[in-house]
């Protein structure tokens, strides 16, 4: 019906009912009689409210938009609920479980002792006798803050140079995906491992180690972003906002963040893992000074204690593998159920709940194979 | 004759049918209940026929078309009966058949064209290879089918070898859409369905193929049965018209008698609905009301609730069909009221005045004007890495025009011609690579920054509403944000209750109602004809003086298309606003510009080769393009003869490349030596208004004159 | 052609991005290895100039030398292939790396084969029965399979097969008392030794497979599989022409994205399984602070990757007729 040859991006709404059964007739405008007065008397365009807006107004908008209706549709996904209670009880061991549990020092109980065995220490002892379940606890606050630093970290410098690049066009992108590529290009492991050592003065908190783990880990995403918001510049919308004159802030952040704010989102919880699988990495590795308990030091001690050939030390290094994977879990389910969250369908089927339409099937579009 | 009711029997028919449907029905069952997607439809398909199926979005022609090879799609089911005949040999049971002789059965004898030739193609294996892998499916001798196979491209038009080594993506639209036909018939089938197979084509390139199908046709002795939203299309093609409507079969008859008395209101609603180039305006309109849910079909007559002359009768008896003369049924209980009483169109041809001509208008200070304006793309743009030989196409060179106050221009071309390049130059969104933009007087680009106006005045003035009404509207706003923002932006002034007032109030101006409801919806919850309204007064919200209608209504069902232009010219009316319109199709470009006494402009390769009033130009085009596309255009009316296609060659060339000299001589029937090598300017040939046309041969150039003709006998 | 100049331009420019890199870290950081070097050194020397000399020899920089002239000097031997001396292993660092290479390439390019292929091949599995008990096991699986990180499954696999089990041995890259060659014993053994460092690379498998299954379903809604078949294919011809490859190739860039982190991956596989390849030696070096060992082999991975990278871009052309004219997807 169009002359247009150009592919309009396949994008979530076209849904794979509608193509089967030939189109919906609510797709359909009722021929409603167009007002043929022509007059310009009650032209639409002089009318004022006689009502003030109020604050309240604006807050209840607000809410609805970003708390209440996300909530609704996550209440809903079991994937949501057991990935978002995952992290709740890490979050919890990371701001009450340190106060709940003591820290622990070498030589505080017996060396080795298997886990539940004694309540005193139910995880077990290291061979030095320190409390597994106490280390694995005060762990948990850095291994938090260093991944939500790095984590926002790649998303924000990802985003701004993706966005950019692919809006502003020209010598800006050129040199942003010039950069871009460097990074991609460069092995992040090595490249962490040899700034960790080189810069080993100015590493000294979990948020600069966060931003650093997350230089190798950004890349990837601004290229991806790039190329998304290369789709979404030419899109009608975008040029209509243009002709209106909407600001370039407004455009960037109102039209086209909010498109690709599933992906940003998904990728931000994905990066939170890369983070720390290479932080626990290093610190395994020894690569990283480090003061306090840490489960990649765990890891390393017991690995050197020889924990691997020595059945009585075992518990020592499952502890932090657990502690990993479950964190792990946690951000992939919610990575999973995350993605529904900012799909406009899912979005007003539950706010008046009078369209029923057959739920999507699961698009994989956004995870991608970036992590191992 | 065909629709007998419920007497069906698997017999052999007396007449040489080829296909016979017996209450077939195609079902979805989803959550809301079952959904009818064709109910209990009779009909034959009798051999070496063109049956012409007509039917909008939604009344179920795709279902019937999937039907016929027993292909609807999972989970939909299908019941009753579909018996097809060959010419020797015994009526083979379609449905009831297993997948081994489904997989000869299709293709072999019954074959398929679907709407989607741009992805009905595997993009990554050659042509060649589509061609190979069906013939060895089929245990054919691939050899023989490979020569039947060039033997049927060169029929349509094609290079052969080069089409059988290319990839998909390396085709266009019409050559992808002529080798999925080429496709469907190497089998040599004895019926090819075919499923709107033209839809998404320039009406060029649809009407070559339709006059290529009927030589097929009779070369291949095939049964075709076309179905398609465009009525004029398949007029001229079709041995018989069948209209669906709300997934059951309206009227069904010979062509001739369905367009000149057409029995069914809602075919002579549809016929109304149609724009074209003949029929006078006024008596244009669109259909009320919607058609029905599959989930909720009407009882009685599914057409009632939107017909005027609809009885407690039609409420509740299903009307079975009625004889309305030989071999013509209808399914309408007040069939010969409908034939008295509604009137169709094209049947006087007595013009009414329209408006006063824009040109009247045209005597103030042009609102936009361009001179000779040039946009090129693909230049080295990209600095330090871009080592490539970069190709440049020029969009758009060096055209002039005038836009005024109060009125309509619509661009016409066939797509790639930069039609919508210049709309967009012409609205301050494209910046011109040579030229000038002027708005009232003054250069838009002057003192502008990248890509983007810095003359606020000029940039509230001219605004854009899309093509598509899916992508022109940021699926993740609300209609309210989506409305608020141009008032934010230019009315700072008014609080959010003001806002929401004058947003409801403009909502229900274009007859969205309610509108309190419709402010908190999301896009995707607006019927395309909603979206477009929004779309639309989003730009009038800021009271701009040039609109840019972009195929503003070729995304919409044709019963819808009507309406939306008649709003926009009431919008027009109201706010004093002029259209500048691009548009693929010249009927639409006719409606628009000649009821509103606005002018068309044709645009060819880049260039502008004739500009005029509506009127001259629909009725006496200058330019042998202009012509091409007036012969393009399907007529209704009675009086269509089968005419000579006006181009040499389908094609368009290489707008990479374009010829020398005048752009169109490659494909002109007309065209001389001289063409080659000059290139013609625009000049007024027309007798009373102006008509500026570039071509040699309108303007009686001395050189064409003495020139050699380079048509080879066509 | 001209796109695939552009991209051997892009892989240079990488390079001597990361060996400009190496030289700022090296040279110019405010305590930097040169430095920290020379005042380690020095004092042990009768004289101070000898500390300069060595660690030119060590480093390829000249501490003395003015910025420009030592980075001329730096880029120079680099591009000969002259990376400096080895403190730890006392040896030129070229020809420790060289000697590396082949080894990290053997692991790595198996990990990353078997990852995807199985992965893959799981992926079109849960697709084909999408809905039912083995899609929504297989899901799970690869979920769980995703959050380990490979280094922890490269421990779990170390206890039970090489410590408890006995299957594969604990660590080396070659079988011991088999002269190397072309012979049986010693192929076998350098698989044997290879076996568990390969698996441990299979959690890659698991996003692989999500992806996948994700890719092949959207390729079961498009329009050419139905034409494809009522023009009757045999269902082969569909699996693989059609859904397969059309699955598989939106997935080479994150493929090619993997190549890179799992060589990244090797320093800790290395470590782990004490297999003396590239990543050995680096973290070898970072624990002896034998700084030029440690950026030559940083330097040598990122080459890899490089080349890697370029390689897999220029034949993915090759596989998908749309590349190539716009590149610009695809790198």
């Amino acid at each position: 019906m169009t002359d247009d040859h150009t592919e309009t991006r396949k994008r979530d709404d076209t849904n794979r009912m509608d193509e089967l059964v030939p189109d919906d007739p609510r797709d359909r405008v009722a021929g409603e009689t167009v007002r043929s007065d022509g007059g310009t008397v009650d032209s639409p365009f002089e009318t004022t409210s006689s009502v003030e807006e109020t604050r309240g107004d604006r807050l209840d908008r607000f809410l609805e938009g970003y708390a209440r209706t996300p909530w609704s549709i996550m209440r809903q996904d079991w994937r949501a609920l057991v990935g978002l209670s995952i992290l709740g009880v890490y979050l919890l061991v990371a701001t009450l479980g340190v106060y709940l549990v003591e820290p622990s020092h070498p030589a505080d109980g017996p060396q080795l002792l298997g886990a539940f065995q004694n309540w005193e220490y139910p995880l077990g002892t290291t061979s030095s006798g320190r409390d597994v379940l106490a280390d694995a606890v005060h762990s948990t606050p850095s291994i938090l803050i260093m991944m939500a630093s790095g984590a926002l970290f790649t998303i924000g410098v990802g985003t701004a140079f993706g966005v950019v690049a692919g809006y502003k066009g020209g010598m800006v992108d050129t040199v942003l995906s010039t950069v871009t590529d460097v990074f991609i290009n460069i092995p992040g492991l090595p490249l962490v491992i040899v700034l960790a050592t080189l810069l080993s003065d100015w590493i000294n908190n979990p948020v600069a180690l966060g931003v650093l783990l997350a230089i190798a880990a950004w890349a990837g995403l601004a290229r991806a972003i790039r190329s998304q918001v290369l789709t979404i510049r030419n899109e009608s919308f975008i040029e209509s906002a243009r002709a209106i004159d909407l600001s370039t802030r407004w455009i960037l952040t109102k039209e086209i963040l909010p498109q690709l704010m599933p992906y940003i989102v998904v990728n931000m919880v994905n990066a939170a893992r890369t983070i720390i699988f290479a932080a626990v990495a290093l610190y395994f590795l020894g690569v990283l000074p480090y003061s306090d308990a840490n489960w990649g030091v765990m890891l390393n001690t017991a690995y050197e204690a020889g924990a691997l050939y020595r059945p009585e030390a075992y518990h020592w290094l499952l502890v932090p593998m657990v502690a990993i994977s479950g964190i792990a879990v946690g951000l992939i389910l919610l990575a999973q159920s995350l993605d529904r969250v900012f799909n406009p369908r899912a979005r007003a089927r539950h706010q008046g709940g009078e369209e029923e339409e057959p739920m999507e099937p699961e698009t994989d579009d956004t995870t991608d194979v970036m992590q191992v | 004759m065909t629709i007998t009711g419920s007497d069906a029997t698997a017999d052999a028919p007396e007449e040489d049918v080829a296909i016979r449907l017996r209450d077939t029905s195609v079902y979805f069952g989803m959550d809301r209940g079952r959904s009818m997607v064709l109910n209990g439809v009779d009909a034959d398909i009798r051999r070496g026929e063109v049956l012409g199926v007509i039917g909008e979005s939604g009344s179920g022609k795709s279902m019937f078309a999937s039907a016929l090879l027993d292909a609807v799609p999972e989970p939909g089911v299908t019941t009753g009966e579909v018996t097809y005949y060959p010419e020797e040999g015994e009526p083979v049971p379609v449905t009831d058949l297993s997948k081994a002789e489904l997989r000869s059965l299709r293709w072999e004898e019954i074959s398929m064209v679907f709407q989607g030739a741009m992805s009905s193609f595997n993009p990554v294996v050659t042509i060649r290879t589509h061609f190979v892998e069906t013939l060895s499916a089929h245990d054919y001798d691939v050899d023989r089918g490979l020569a039947r196979a060039t033997d049927l491209l060169a029929d349509l038009y094609l290079d052969p070898e080069r089409m059988l080594e290319s990839y998909p993506h390396e085709l266009s639209g019409g050559m992808k859409q002529r080798v999925l036909i080429a496709l469907s018939l190497v089998l040599d089938p004895e019926v090819l369905v075919m499923d709107e197979p033209t839809a998404a084509l320039d009406l060029l390139m649809q009407r070559s193929i339709i006059s290529l199908l009927e030589e097929i046709k009779e070369k291949h002795d095939l049964t075709i049965v076309f179905i398609t939203h465009d009525l004029p299309l398949v007029a001229d093609l079709a041995d018989r018209l069948a209209v669906l409507y709300a997934f059951e079969f309206a009227e069904i008859g010979p062509a001739e008698e369905v367009l000149e008395t057409p029995a069914h209101p809602y075919t002579r609603a549809l016929l109304n609905a149609t724009p074209n180039l003949s029929a006078p305006l006024e008596e244009m309109r669109p259909i009320e009301g919607e058609s029905p849910d599959p989930v909720n079909i009407p009882k009685g007559c599914s057409y009632h609730p939107r017909c005027p002359l609809a009885d407690e009768e039609c409420q509740q008896i299903d009307p079975g069909p009625y004889d309305a003369g030989a071999d013509h049924d209808v399914h309408c209980h007040h069939w010969e009221q409908s034939i008295e009483d509604l009137d169709v169109a094209f049947e006087e041809t007595v013009d009414v005045g329209t408006r006063p001509s824009a040109a009247g208008r045209a005597s103030g200070e042009p609102v936009v004007s361009l001179s000779d304006v040039e946009v090129t793309f693909g230049s080295a743009n990209d600095g330090w890495f871009d080592f490539g030989d970069d190709e440049t196409v020029t969009a758009v060179d060096g055209v002039s025009f005038d836009i005024y106050e109060n009125d309509v221009l619509v661009l016409v071309g066939e797509s790639g011609c930069g039609k919508t390049t210049l709309g967009k130059t012409a609205v301050g969104l494209q910046k011109p690579t040579g030229g000038t933009v002027e708005y009232r007087g003054r250069d838009v680009w002057e003192g502008a920054s990248g890509s983007s106006l810095s003359d606020d005045e000029a940039r509230r003035a001219l605004q854009i509403v899309h093509q598509d009404p899916g992508s022109s509207l940021n699926s993740h706003q609300r209609v309210r944000t989506i409305l608020e923002q141009p008032l934010k932006r230019w009315h700072p002034d008014l609080d959010g209750n003001d806002r929401r007032e004058r947003i409801l109030g403009m909502l229900e101006y274009v007859g969205i109602t309610p509108p309190g409801d419709y402010v908190d919806r999301y896009p995707h919850q607006l019927s395309g004809g909603e979206k477009q309204r929004v779309a639309l007064i989003r730009s009038m919200l800021i009271n701009p003086d040039l609109i840019l209608a972009d195929e503003a209504v070729s995304a919409l069902d044709v019963s819808l298309r009507v309406g939306m232009m008649d709003m926009m010219i009431d919008l027009q009316d109201s706010f004093n606003t002029s259209f500048l319109a691009v548009s693929h199709d010249l009927s639409n470009a006719r409606y628009l510009a000649e009821k509103t006494g606005g002018r068309i402009g044709v645009m060819y390769l880049g260039e502008l080769v004739e500009i005029g009033p509506a009127e001259q130009i629909i009725h006496d085009p200058q330019h042998p393009y202009t012509q091409a596309l007036r012969w393009a255009t399907p007529e209704l009316g009675s009086e269509t003869e089968e005419t000579e296609s006006p181009i040499r060659s389908i094609d368009i060339p290489d707008p990479k490349n374009p010829p020398s000299g005048c752009r169109y001589h490659t494909r002109c029937p007309e065209a001389r030596e001289v063409c080659v090598e000059r290139e013609p300017e625009l000049v007024d040939v027309g007798e009373g208004a102006s008509q500026p046309t570039a071509c040699l041969r309108a303007q009686d150039d001395p050189d064409y004159r003495m020139s050699e003709s380079i048509t080879d006998d066509v | 052609m001209d796109w695939k100049l552009r991209r051997f331009g892009q892989a240079a420019f990488t390079v001597w991005a990361v060996m400009t890199l190496a030289f700022f870290l090296t040279r110019m950081m405010p305590g930097n290895p040169v430095d920290a070097f020379v005042a380690q050194v020095g004092p042990q020397l009768d004289n101070p100039q000898e500390a300069y000399e060595m660690a030119e020899i060590y480093m390829n920089i000249n501490p003395e030398a003015p910025m420009h002239v030592a980075y001329w000097n730096y880029m120079t031997s680099m591009a000969v292939g002259d990376m400096g001396q080895s403190m730890s292993q006392n040896a030129p660092v070229a020809q420790i790396m060289a000697e590396a290479i082949p080894w990290t390439l053997f692991v790595m390019s198996w990990a990353i084969f078997i990852g995807f292929a199985v992965g893959i091949s799981l992926g079109a599995l849960m697709a084909y029965w999408e809905g039912t008990k083995f899609d929504t096991v297989l899901t799970g699986y690869a979920t769980i399979i995703t959050s380990i990180p490979f280094y922890v499954l490269a421990l779990l696999l170390l206890i039970t097969f090489a410590y408890r089990l006995g299957w594969f041995p604990t660590s080396g890259r070659r079988p011991e008392g088999v002269t190397a060659g072309f012979n049986l014993p010693f192929i076998f053994g350098i698989i044997h030794h290879a076996a568990l460092p390969v698996f441990s690379m299979f959690v890659a498998s698991g996003v692989a497979s999500l992806t996948m299954r994700g890719n092949s379903i959207r390729v079961l809604g498009e329009d050419y599989l139905r034409v494809a078949r009522l023009r009757g294919l045999p269902d082969r011809t569909i699996a693989v022409r059609y859904i397969a490859r059309n699955a598989i190739l939106p997935m080479y860039t994150g493929l090619m994205i993997a190549i890179g982190s799992m060589f990244g991956g090797a320093v800790v596989l290395e470590e782990i399984f004490t297999y003396r390849g590239m990543g050995y030696y680096m973290i070898q070096a970072v624990r002896a602070r034998d700084y030029p060992l440690m950026m030559g082999a940083f330097t040598i991975i990122t080459i890899a990757v490089v080349i890697a990278l370029l390689v897999a871009d220029l034949t993915y052309g090759k596989i998908d007729p749309r590349a190539g004219n716009e590149g610009n997807d695809a790198f």
